[in-house]
């Protein structure tokens, strides 16, 4: 081997490249490339009709700051995703304790679980909407029965026509939607965890509270950081849902980033394209954020 | 060793042509009609769809394409390509074609103003012949005119009238639609009182809110601009107009929220008996038809003081993009829609009017749609031409329903302030 000549060697340094290759020109054309693009548009001028008429240097950026929207737009964002990543991971915790255990039925328990995931999230948001209808919505004409509605069609048969109504209607949504994934990867980490590890916890005379507390929880600890990471991603992008329901109307009270910045495209690409670098940073930022907590968990336990 | 070094090799030659693959995809030239051997040519065309979406009877490509199947079997050297994409999605989409060098030959669509600042678009009398153009409505052809020259086709209009639902009417005791806001407020209590759920349809969601919104202005005097053009949104008659739709709606007398009401919406509902009056035009008569509802009136909009003297007229373009040279081409196929059926069986399909004197004509007899006719020559448009109108649309769209439930003065202020800033 003392006699290989450089070409050789880099021949070899080459061969991993046959591996990574595909994968590296994948990314590098789904999501390198767009990203590179989305940077460049933001510092671009571009008529509404995508025309460029040349670079605009930070001013797009100052546009957007100065939007009087943009602030409770930010903050509304924060508290959508912190709010429906906890409760769909408390929600799931529970349900995939109670799948894990043994009940008649239980399969067909479980694959009816995977319905909201299976169907499309905008036809749920859609279906949703309409049982929300201040005319013939379901739920109103259930509530109006029940006596707890005094008239259908005026304005307390609407909750989606009211932010502080709205809001939480469509967070009950995203849960509904990121549930089955979140319980199904929470019983994948459960059904890893060892018997035995029980069946001692039990001989030394632990309280189901405690076994669940200091063997289950940490134990489950990779299954629910990569699920609670997958859905702090998907929810914070989540765009379907709110549009289909509220279009983040009244006025911008229900918009997150992802919806401002679909409506800033209607009149100005650039700023819109400055909107979603703000929002791919954000993104980022929630994703170091939560891996630096869940690792400083780590340490301590 | 070597056979993987050229594995490897090719590995990366792959990589890198998908790479470039892409760059030139998304960057290069417009494709469209090269003019490929025996002279053929293909004509790029984006519509909207007027339709009820892909899989309706009355869906845009079943329309386009017998269309272009006729004029293809007289033109058999030009192929015209035709896309057809839903409301929501065209300007966003066409935009992007743009972006990407892949503008089409012909666009049709709601508005054109925005490419001819840019040097985009062919003139008027490059791609239409004198006849067709001088067939064309003259205050619909000004309006398609930036700086005196034509750039910008008429395709058809609609104009706005009050609907009224006879029965709900006659169940109130309520004798005559309303003329005035006054009317209109007790009628609507009337209805109110006689159980009907949304006396008054007033839809100022997203989807229309700068129509709903522009009829009510006029109705005082107001509107977008002022006499001299410049943007008036905060003058007084506006601010007075939304202080008594504020009343209504804090009576209980219209849609719940209407900040947050699509038209479609609100149009269905009264199909299905449970508005009292809306206002629409004769694009929303088969909405109605399909909810059930055969005895309604149309009238002139209800003003402050007396019913509207000029209505919204709203008229859809079409234009030719100069990209790829084909204005011979393009020319045959205008000519051809405008000087055949075509135009009357889009009137006659979609409920929309025509923007010809002969299509005008021919709809003459039609009693559904003459109170529109008759609005047409006297119609009022929105400032689409101003380069602000589009930052100031979505801004309306989004924001102005907040004046029914806010402080009026300050909503539009904000808005007037997005116009005149």
């Amino acid at each position: 081997m003392q006699h290989e000549s450089p070409l050789t060697r880099v021949g070899r340094a080459l061969v991993p490249l046959a591996w990574v290759g595909p994968a590296v020109a994948l990314i590098g054309v789904v999501v390198v490339w767009p990203v590179v693009v989305m940077i460049q548009s933001s510092f671009l001028e571009i008529s509404r009709f995508g025309v460029v008429r040349g670079s605009n240097g930070v001013d797009n950026y100052a546009k957007l700051f100065a939007e009087p929207d943009f602030g409770g737009v930010m903050v509304r964002s924060l508290v959508w995703v912190v709010a429906v990543v906890a409760l769909t991971v408390l929600i799931s915790l529970a349900l995939a304790q109670l799948f894990n255990q043994r009940f008649p039925l239980r399969n067909v328990a479980r694959w009816a679980l995977i319905a909201p995931w299976a169907a499309s999230v905008l036809m749920t948001a859609i279906i949703f909407k309409w049982m929300l209808d201040p005319e013939v919505g379901f739920v109103n004409m259930v509530l109006h029965d029940l006596g707890l509605l005094d008239a259908m069609g005026g304005a307390g048969a609407d909750p989606l026509g009211n932010a502080s109504t709205a809001f939480p209607w469509l967070i009950f949504v995203a849960v509904f939607v990121s549930v089955p994934f979140t319980t199904y990867a929470l019983l994948a980490g459960l059904s890893t965890i060892p018997a035995d590890v029980y069946e001692a916890a039990r001989m030394d005379g632990a309280s189901r509270a405690r076994i669940y507390w200091s063997i289950t929880l940490p134990m489950l600890r990779p299954a629910l950081t990569v699920a609670m990471l997958i859905n702090v991603m998907n929810v914070f992008n989540n765009f379907p849902i709110i549009w289909a329901m509220t279009h983040g109307q009244p006025g911008y009270s229900t918009a997150t980033s992802t919806i401002f910045m679909f409506i800033l495209k209607g009149s100005d690409i650039g700023e819109s394209a400055a909107m979603s670098v703000v929002n791919f940073g954000m993104v980022v930022v929630l994703v170091i954020v939560f891996l630096k907590v869940s690792r400083w968990k780590s340490e301590v336990a | 060793m070597n056979k993987k070094y050229a594995g490897a090799a090719a590995f990366g030659l792959a990589a890198a042509l998908v790479l470039t693959g892409c760059g030139s995809g998304s960057g290069g030239e417009g494709g469209g009609g090269d003019a490929a051997a025996g002279g053929q040519v293909t004509l790029k065309m984006v519509a909207a769809d007027y339709g009820d979406g892909p899989t309706a009877a009355n869906s845009g490509d079943k329309f386009w394409k017998s269309v272009v199947d006729e004029f293809q079997a007289a033109n058999p050297n030009i192929k015209v390509d035709v896309q057809v994409i839903n409301w929501n999605d065209i300007d966003k989409q066409v935009a992007t074609m743009v972006q990407n060098g892949q503008a089409p030959d012909i666009l049709q669509t709601g508005d054109y103003s925005g490419f001819v600042q840019d040097g985009l678009l062919y003139k008027v009398n490059e791609v239409l012949s004198p006849a067709t153009q001088s067939d064309l409505l003259e205050k619909f052809a000004d309006f398609g005119k930036v700086d005196g020259t034509g750039y910008g086709i008429p395709f058809v209009s609609s104009a706005r009238a009050l609907f009224y639902n006879k029965d709900l009417f006659t169940k109130a005791g309520i004798a005559e639609p309303p003329k005035t806001w006054d009317e209109l407020k007790a009628d609507a209590e009337k209805l109110k009182a006689s159980g009907v759920s949304q006396p008054f349809g007033l839809p100022l969601g997203a989807e229309e809110a700068q129509a709903e919104s522009f009829l009510w202005f006029m109705g005082n005097g107001g509107g977008y601009k002022d006499a001299s053009g410049n943007w008036a949104i905060d003058s007084p008659q506006n601010v007075e107009t939304f202080n008594f739709l504020k009343g209504l709606v804090d009576a209980g007398l219209t849609t719940p929220n209407p900040g947050t009401k699509d038209r479609k919406v609100v149009w269905e509902d009264f199909g299905a008996g449970k508005v009292g009056m809306v206002n629409g035009g004769p694009m929303s008569i088969p909405i109605f038809e399909k909810g059930g509802l055969k005895n309604f009136g149309v009238v002139p909009i209800p003003g402050k003081t007396g019913p509207l003297s000029t209505t919204l007229g709203v008229q859809d373009w079409i234009m030719a993009f100069n990209k790829n040279g084909h204005a011979a081409e393009i020319k045959k196929f205008f000519d051809f829609f405008y000087s055949g059926d075509a135009a009357q069986r889009i009137s006659d399909t979609y409920k929309l009017l025509p923007v010809t004197k002969s299509g005008i004509e021919k709809l003459s007899s039609d009693q559904n749609l003459k109170p529109f006719l008759d609005a047409l020559p006297n119609a009022t448009f929105y400032p689409f031409t101003d380069p602000k109108w589009s930052e100031v649309n979505t801004q309306i769209k989004q924001t102005i329903g907040g004046a029914v439930t806010g402080d009026p003065a300050q909503v539009l202020g904000a808005i007037q302030k997005t116009a005149a800033g």
